[in-house]
């Protein structure tokens, strides 16, 4: 079905004002040399487009926070609708499902704020210079795991309902807006809409081969010593991707009762895996640095059956040292002499 | 819905100070804690935080635990300052046991050093309980010094059962202590004992250096890769793989750990540090 764009503005302006208590989430822009987004609540004063690419900050951080009590769990959560959100991130936060609500474990406070959010992605209509999903089986259009998404074809939005919660916002639309039939021609439109995003992608990475990294455990140590020798272990990288969920757990109580409180962590740090007494697996540099790499290419496919790497490119954006992850991986790739260890 | 951060207190009972570096924590939890040997649990502090250990004893009692700590870090400095009567929290149990029906029938070698005594303690109780299932047990337990020697009085209880031979070295005896068992390093206790390595299982615990040489010692005299266990101690901050701390490779020393295999782990890196 269709929405005409104005409208579904106008939706999202009338809920947030609203009295039903629902808190309605945008990126806005902020222009600079390139166009910045963040996820801001939606108020009178905003200029916003749920087009272009993804945000500066991933959008892990509105629903598994920096800095959160766990024991006992922070305060309640308030519904709320988050609009804009890109593919790569949909993908990261499917991954994220994956890692903190399973069989063995639960964080409750991303449970909540899952539950409560609904998810309106929109088809990517612009790139970021760093993008690169095309390169990782990723696609600049959401497929799966959204409430609702959007495709963008003239001053309309294709509908696309993915889940009862998306129904329910349907329902809600439905109230005061119009929604349109759909045709093969606007199917056909946005299909193309959708190949230009691609191909811009693919001549944006043109130099960078599509690879699946499997073998990168095997390459040689010396390469990766090379690569990274501009890092600053500063875990910038780490902070600002979307699947990473490493966390370090702080003890904040003052008496006798038990506090909780858990904060990101970084590999790339030194301390990270360091245990009492001093031994660390990984005490050099280029060892940190390297297990980003497999943590996202192998480590994570043989936990949740899929990379950690979405291709969102904001590892490269943060980078304080203008590390591209897609040059490291394109040269390590390229290496044919393969790592030795020993025991 | 459950929050797995949530603690158990516990108030401890008595302590035992095994070596002047490490002590035994008698603990009684508000509820009972059950566990299986060779899983581990999250022991806090309120204010100060929170480490892995392993209890160390049997898991055929769950009323009251057993937790062996040496001092080497910020917690266990603050955990060797507790005293009778004070609190802490436990969390867990976490991580895979040792499998005790493969042990059935069979010539068990247990061999540890130093602190890692803690989980074998626990290991070995549980096999006493049940002594009629297995052939035989032969504990190889090392220190540096005589005075480093953990559950002394225990020892010599354990030597009097008629299917288990105890075998204690230490690495040196500095002038004025008294010993009167051997004086090598743990792992050259094998030279002399009597080893059946085939089908048969052996643990390992210790400091990392006698875990990776202990290993290689074993495979030279014919054990298999897939019955040497060994209790990998990672930096296990959350204890349910979830802050990915504790990771070798694929595996989560806390989750498909802290029990391995040799042959599961062996193509890993950095497994020894």
């Amino acid at each position: 079905m269709l929405i005409k764009i104005s409208d579904f503005y106008s939706f999202l302006d009338n809920i947030s004002k609203g009295n039903n208590n629902i808190e309605v989430l945008i990126p806005v822009p902020v222009n600079g040399t390139e166009r910045r987004f963040f996820f801001t609540r939606l108020n009178e004063s905003n200029n916003y487009d749920l087009g272009f690419f993804r945000s500066v900050d991933p959008i892990k951080v509105l629903f598994y926070q920096p800095r959160e009590s766990v024991l006992p769990i922070s305060a309640k959560t308030v519904k709320r609708i988050i609009a804009g959100i890109k593919s790569c991130d949909m993908k990261a936060i499917q991954l994220l499902d994956k890692a903190l609500v399973n069989n063995d474990f639960v964080d409750i406070s991303y449970k909540n704020l899952r539950d409560s959010t609904y998810i309106i992605t929109t088809d990517c209509t612009e790139t970021h210079s760093s993008c690169h999903c095309t390169l990782l089986d990723g696609k600049p259009f959401t497929e799966s795991g959204f409430d609702l998404n959007l495709s963008p074809v003239d001053d309309y939005y294709l509908i696309t309902i993915g889940t009862d919660k998306g129904k329910e916002l349907i329902e809600l639309i439905n109230q005061n807006y119009r929604l349109l039939d759909d045709n093969e021609t606007v199917h056909m439109e946005i299909s193309q809409l959708r190949n230009k995003i691609i191909e811009k992608l693919t001549n944006q990475n043109e130099k960078f081969l599509p690879r699946n990294h499997d073998d990168l455990r095997e390459k040689d140590l010396a390469h990766w010593n090379e690569e990274s020798k501009e890092c600053i272990g500063c875990g910038a990288c780490t902070n600002i991707c979307p699947t990473c969920y490493c966390l370090i757990l702080n003890d904040e109580s003052t008496g006798k009762e038990f506090i909780k409180v858990r904060s990101y962590d970084s590999c790339q740090l030194h301390g990270y895996a360091r245990v009492a007494g001093g031994a660390s697996p990984r005490p050099k540099m280029y060892e940190r640095f390297r297990n980003r790499y497999l943590c996202k290419f192998d480590y994570m496919k043989k936990n949740f059956g899929e990379s950690g790497c979405v291709g969102c490119g904001r590892c490269t954006e943060a980078c304080a040292a203008k590390i591209d992850f897609r040059e490291v991986t394109q040269n390590i790739s390229m290496i044919t002499t393969t790592a030795k260890h020993s025991i | 819905m459950h929050n797995a951060y949530e603690v158990v207190p516990g108030t401890i009972y008595n302590i035992i100070q095994e070596s002047p570096l490490i002590r035994t924590l008698q603990i009684r939890p508000e509820r009972p804690i059950k566990f299986l040997t060779g899983q581990f649990v999250e022991l806090s502090l309120p204010g100060i935080g929170e480490g892995p250990f392993t209890p160390s004893s049997s898991h055929y009692t769950s009323d009251v635990m057993d937790i062996t700590i040496m001092k080497t870090g910020f917690v266990t400095e603050y955990i060797h300052k507790t005293s009778i009567g004070d609190t802490v929290g436990i969390r867990g149990p976490y991580g895979s046991r040792y499998p005790l029906e493969k042990f059935h029938n069979k010539d068990i070698l247990i061999l540890g050093g130093g602190c890692g005594l803690a989980p074998l303690r626990s290991l070995f109780l549980t096999l006493l309980h049940d002594i009629d299932q297995y052939n035989s047990i032969t504990f190889l337990a090392g220190a540096k010094t005589p005075k480093d020697c953990i559950y002394k009085e225990l020892f010599a209880e354990w030597k009097k059962y008629n299917k288990v031979k105890i075998y204690r070295s230490v690495d040196i005896v500095p002038e004025g202590d008294s010993w009167d068992e051997e004086v090598c390093l743990v792992t050259k206790l094998l030279q002399k004992i009597k080893i059946d390595p085939k089908d048969n299982p052996v643990i390992v615990c210790g400091p990392p250096v006698m875990m990776k040489f202990g290993t290689m010692d074993l495979l030279k005299y014919g054990y298999s890769e897939n019955n040497i266990y060994l209790s990998m101690e990672k930096k296990m901050y959350c204890g349910f793989g979830q802050c990915r701390h504790c990771v070798i490779g694929g595996y989560y020393a806390c989750k498909d750990g802290p029990v391995f295999t040799y042959a599961q782990i062996k193509n890993e890196e950095a497994i020894w540090e």
